[in-house]
């Protein structure tokens, strides 16, 4: 090995340089793609008033999300979010499992996007006249591109995507403003165009799965936590926000569209916010709604890259996968190993698998990942009550929001079995097998008592 | 239409362009830098280290 | 309680963990993919000489499939007709469960045992 320059230091680290806003933009920015393409899946499931109820049903589940996460991550400040907490909290399996959920949430959310992107470019084409473009390309670039800005350094990474996704907010409130309120002849048909439950309550059920997709990722802002100015202010305060403004996305999204389109259609539309503003009757709705949705698309790849390196950087540092990954680059100060890891799995999928089965391997690791969050705050609680140690957010009616996320979570279990339910057992026994991989042989190179990094005093019951 | 056919190949090349920055940077990265020292990071430790070294 | 030293791995070693990782993923994506046992999709209703009216439209509807660019119903049709088919076996659905909770139940027992250990090597034994 060549020897080290002098102007190295001894100890590398991430570089602390974000605010609340950059926190705001990382969540909302992986999610707000949701509002323009995917959330309609549900009202295919089960008619435009399931899509609204599980939207709704789907707010509470991340609400519960959000507030759980912000108590937890506000006192476990380090990269790795959630892989992080499950290490101090349950312990070293859990804590692999939810580091992979992480890692494969993100990177098939990125690879979606990837796809997203290649499709758009094909329909803005085929508007111009030109059929049939080779998507590849496209994908290519914009995963390349969006790993070189994250490969360089976080703070322009997602001052990025803040630029971008605040545009594509404003994007989806100027549909609603001037295709409801400022118009004189609103082009909006709620009354004729709704009708009732075409599955009954079966498919309100069903559309939980995608009502998901309305606010999937926001739980990524905890990944920024090594990142991060105050973690103990920036973090619950941009969590908080960013949920409160896909709620209200999503909501305006749905009201915009099930106006607009009869809910067949709707149902199965590639692109539901670009049709709504082609249906306004407007041009230049219609070109700011298509900048919006290759924005939003590129601000959830960015995010995602973000997250997904952090989470696998955290694992190699910790010795849970080879030590190698663990390193940070000396200048940029980012986990630049993770970052290039990761391109070609990305590619890989954006490449070769279907749109949908992405989409669902990447709803089901979220899943399993709310899942383990409820046990995860039950055992914080029990582990470390409130007088043991100091949290910089402590969240409200505890166990309350663990006990409806949980009931949530089952819920939406049933209704991807509904639809995926082999995938479901697929991405399960995948689980299982890599557990027991890591409890009987990659563990073994784990440092026992080096893993737990907190200030904190011995946890009750140990 | 030509205009495609253009941006389709600038793509690739912007693709390629970017992909060879990451790859050059990292192999001068780790030629330069020993190992130990790209590893050094610890969970924890950052506060502590961030005071050390002003950035 | 005696201080745990992991073994050095070797870089090929290193190699063959991350390799075996990236099999099973792509294994748990593209297995079902290739038994055919993935996804569900929706199968329309075939009618014959489908008409707005045979397929439940009222005007407003017919109005916005116009503007969506279907202006012949035949084209509507199998959107419109298309459900799901949301039947399911009690067995399988009992299947489901027992997977789900055994996954939890042996993710929360195994990490406990670790994690019994992670404390004493780290507080001390008590």
């Amino acid at each position: 090995m060549a020897n080290t320059t002098a102007e190295a230091p001894e100890k590398l680290g991430l570089l602390r340089v974000l605010g609340p806003a950059h926190v705001w933009a990382l969540g909302v920015g992986i999610v707000l793609v949701g509002e323009y393409m995917g959330w309609n899946f549900a009202v295919g499931k089960g008619g435009a008033y399931a899509a609204l109820i599980a939207c709704w049903f789907a707010g509470l589940l991340y609400s519960c999300v959000a507030m759980i996460d912000s108590e937890v991550t506000s006192t476990v400040a380090a990269a790795g979010g959630q892989y992080t907490q499950a290490k101090h909290i349950i312990g070293p399996l859990m804590a692999f499992n939810v580091g992979l959920y992480l890692v494969f949430a993100y990177t098939m959310l990125e690879a979606a996007n990837a796809i997203t992107v290649g499709f758009l470019m094909d329909e803005v084409a085929k508007l111009t006249g030109h059929e049939g473009i080779n998507q590849d390309p496209f994908i290519i670039l914009s995963v390349m591109f969006l790993a070189w800005l994250n490969y360089r350094g976080v703070l322009a990474t997602l001052t990025f995507s803040l630029v971008i996704t605040a545009f594509a907010f404003t994007a989806v409130i100027l549909l609603f403003l001037f295709s409801v309120i400022l118009t004189g002849d609103s082009p909006m048909r709620h009354a004729e165009l709704m009708t009732d439950l075409p599955y009954g309550w079966l498919g309100v059920l069903a559309s939980m799965h995608f009502g998901l997709w309305y606010y999937l990722g926001i739980e990524g802002t905890t990944q920024a936590a090594e990142e991060v100015r105050s973690p103990a202010r920036s973090l619950p305060f941009g969590t908080l926000a960013g949920i409160m403004t896909l709620l209200i996305a999503a909501t305006l999204t749905w009201y915009v569209c099930v106006g607009l389109m009869p809910w067949e259609y709707l149902g199965q539309a590639g692109v539901p916010l670009f049709d709504a503003a082609r249906l306004s009757g407007s041009t230049w709705l219609m070109v700011l709604l298509g900048i919006g949705t290759l924005f939003a698309t590129l601000a959830s790849a960015n995010g995602c890259i973000n997250d997904a390196s952090r989470a696998w950087f955290a694992m190699g540092r910790d010795h849970y996968l080879p030590a190698w990954f663990g390193a940070v680059h000396p200048k940029y100060r980012t986990p630049y190993r993770s970052i290039i890891f990761l391109v070609p799995i990305a590619l890989i999928f954006a490449l070769g698998a279907p749109l949908d089965q992405v989409i669902t391997f990447s709803i089901l690791s979220g899943l399993l990942g709310y899942t383990f969050m409820p046990i995860n705050v039950i055992l914080f609680r029990k582990k470390w009550p409130l007088d043991t140690i100091k949290r910089g957010y402590e969240h409200p009616f505890h166990p309350l929001p663990a006990i409806t996320l949980i009931t949530l979570c089952s819920v939406t279990y049933f209704a991807v079995f509904l639809g995926y339910g082999t995938q479901l057992i697929a991405m399960i026994s995948f689980y299982i097998v890599v557990s027991l991989w890591f409890h009987f042989w990659r563990y073994r190179f784990v440092k026992r008592a080096d893993q737990f990094t907190m200030p904190w005093p011995r946890p009750r019951g140990y | 239409m030509q205009l495609w056919d253009i941006l389709e190949y600038a793509a690739w090349g912007l693709s390629a362009v970017f992909g060879l920055l990451i790859v050059a940077d990292w192999i001068k990265i780790d030629t330069t830098y020993s190992e130990d020292v790209l590893t050094s990071s610890r969970e924890g430790e950052l506060e502590a280290m961030t005071e050390q070294h002003k950035l | 309680m005696a201080r745990y030293i992991p073994p050095k791995q070797s870089k090929i070693g290193q190699m063959i963990d991350v390799i075996v990782l990236l099999i099973l993923a792509i294994g748990a994506l593209y297995i079902p993919l290739w038994m055919g046992l993935a996804g569900s999709s929706k199968t329309p209703v075939p009618q014959t000489a489908p008409t707005w009216e045979s397929l439940g439209q009222n005007p407003t509807m017919v109005e916005k499939w116009n503007q969506l660019g279907f202006t012949d119903p035949a084209a509507a049709s199998d959107i419109i007709t298309a459900r799901f088919d949301y039947s399911f076996s009690t067995g399988s659905l009992i299947l489901m469960v027992v997977v789900i909770v055994g996954y939890f139940v042996m993710m929360v027992r195994l990490s406990d045992k670790e994690y019994r250990e992670v404390i004493s090597e780290k507080f001390g034994d008590r």
